[in-house]
């Protein structure tokens, strides 16, 4: 199990299995912009936690060798962020990325480049947006039987706008690959929710899919919710924790904090 | 003694005329049967009792005991001591029987909850309806088969102990045993509490466990034709048509 921690000034890994290495540097003193690279030697946990105020800005960069099957667990609270996260796997490596997010403020990028045969990455996103957030993804398929499966879930509240964008690219030759993308944005607001789901695929031989669906929980679920003396407001309340919970496995009661502090 | 009370009740969806006048008094320790063919608004009834708001109420008025409910919120009427068990109930993905059950139990009883002895009645009641001991961890009906979703609701009219129950189908996709679980389980809530009970029924065989009082036949969003518990063995005699024929030229 290893532990990085980022707030305004810094990032440090604090716990270390040894099986990954860690640096970092400022890539522009100016700009303000921390650059952290990780290389991920063997099979580990990594847990990513960002806490803070203010303007928090960095660019990671995270190597996953050949055959490593690595989980990487990360918590985003409280400060403005700016984030660049570039993922790349090798040959036959696994990694399951799960964020659970309650920031102030988010404009961020992923990159995944999927650069060795039978790689394959399970991305789970969740979020309480409640001001700006907006997450860009680029999927590269640069390898043959290649997978990835990249899950977004926001609730939009208060003043949120929130907007998953998902570009997944398949090229000509690479084959066998599986791509699929979830999208689902609860929107609670008036107040405006994107979602753009792309699938750029060049090649035949893939099994693509996506869904993406922006609006309220269904009224079917709130009155049988209802139907047992439930009120709208817990109705509500229990079924974010339902919509959020699913697919996380470590940040749970962070994550179950910050619904309580939402829908109490 | 509690008062179900459905006076000229006219109820439509999206502008189609589902119910038209109908009328019906269902009192403490009385069962009645609704039976019908499909579409002569059955369901409709018994969820427009309950509040579902895709359904609006154009004309009437439905009381529980002379409170007049038609405005009332869905939750406010369930803690009134109504309870819906649900012809096709939903499943919710990620919402765990525990906390939907707890949720329900804490609207109930308030402060009054406790958590020990409700997770000890769940226990008892998975036992005595036959249901798997580890469904209070799954996702409410969530991979639920259809006879486990009908046991499921009967637990949750045993725990959440209503005054008014209203069965919608309750034995369709029930197979054999599940059938008299399902069925003995409601009767024996009936002679503990003595609840007002409106079943809604396509079949007789439902009527072999749950014993009613009163018989009615729907059609056209109406009670054509009411009586004891024959009536149910004429239909399966002669069928809907012509029992409604035959009430129709009385």
């Amino acid at each position: 199990m290893n532990k990085i921690i980022i707030d305004n000034e810094k990032s440090l890994l604090v716990t270390s299995d040894g099986n990954l290495s860690f640096k970092t540097d400022e890539s522009s003193k100016f700009l303000n912009v921390q650059n952290l690279n990780v290389k991920i030697s063997s099979d580990t946990d990594l847990i990513i936690e960002c806490t803070g105020n203010g303007d928090i800005k960095f660019d990671i960069y995270i190597n996953v060798l050949e055959g490593v099957k690595a989980n990487i667990y990360e918590l985003k609270k409280d400060a403005v962020y700016k984030s660049q996260y570039k993922y790349y796997l090798e040959k036959d490596s696994y990694l399951n990325v799960q964020r659970v997010i309650s920031s102030t403020s988010i404009n961020d990028m992923t990159i995944i480049n999927l650069n060795g045969d039978n790689a394959k990455v399970d991305y789970n996103l969740k979020t309480v947006c409640k001001s700006f957030e907006k997450y860009n993804y680029l999927v590269y398929h640069n390898a043959r039987k290649t997978s990835s499966n990249i899950i977004n879930n926001g609730v939009n509240i208060l003043e949120g706008e929130l907007e998953f964008n998902v570009s997944s690219f398949v090229p000509n030759d690479i084959k066998k690959c599986y791509v699929n993308q979830e999208s689902r944005i609860i929107n609670m607001t008036d107040n405006l929710c994107i979602i753009k789901p792309n699938l750029f695929i060049d090649e035949e031989d893939v099994i693509a899919s996506h869904s993406a669906l922006i609006g309220t929980f269904s009224s079917f679920e709130i009155f049988y919710l209802m139907s047992r003396g439930i009120s709208k407001k817990e109705s509500d309340r229990l079924l974010t924790k339902g919509f959020l919970m699913k697919g996380i496995s470590y940040h749970k009661d962070d994550l179950k904090e910050i619904i309580d502090k939402y829908w109490r | 003694m509690n008062t179900l009370k459905i006076q000229n009740l006219t109820v439509e969806v999206e502008g189609k005329i589902i119910l038209k006048d109908f009328n019906l008094e269902i009192k403490s320790g009385e069962i009645h049967a609704i039976m019908g063919p499909n579409g002569t608004g059955k369901s409709t009834l018994t969820k427009v009792i309950m509040g579902d708001p895709n359904y609006k109420i154009s004309d009437g008025e439905i009381y529980f005991n002379d409170i007049l409910i038609n405005n009332m919120p869905v939750n406010e009427r369930a803690n009134l001591g109504i309870f819906l068990g649900m012809q096709m109930p939903l499943a919710i993905e990620g919402v765990t029987n525990a906390d939907f059950l707890r949720s329900a139990m804490r609207a109930k009883n308030g402060d009054k909850f406790k958590l020990l002895p409700f997770v000890k009645k769940v226990d008892e009641l998975t036992k005595m309806l036959h249901m798997n001991s580890d469904m209070l961890n799954r996702g409410v009906n969530d991979g639920f088969s259809g006879g486990e979703r009908k046991k499921n609701e009967i637990l949750q009219m045993y725990l959440l102990e209503p005054s008014v129950v209203l069965l919608d189908e309750i034995d369709s996709g029930l197979d054999v045993d599940s059938l008299k679980i399902v069925g003995e389980s409601v009767m024996n809530y009936y002679k503990d509490k003595a609840p007002a009970v409106l079943l809604v029924t396509h079949y007789q065989r439902l009527l072999d466990y749950i014993k009613p009082d009163f018989i009615h036949i729907m059609n056209g969003g109406k009670i054509v034709k009411s009586g004891d518990s024959s009536l149910a063995l004429e239909v399966e005699k002669k069928g809907y048509d012509k029992v409604i024929k035959e009430a129709k030229d009385e």
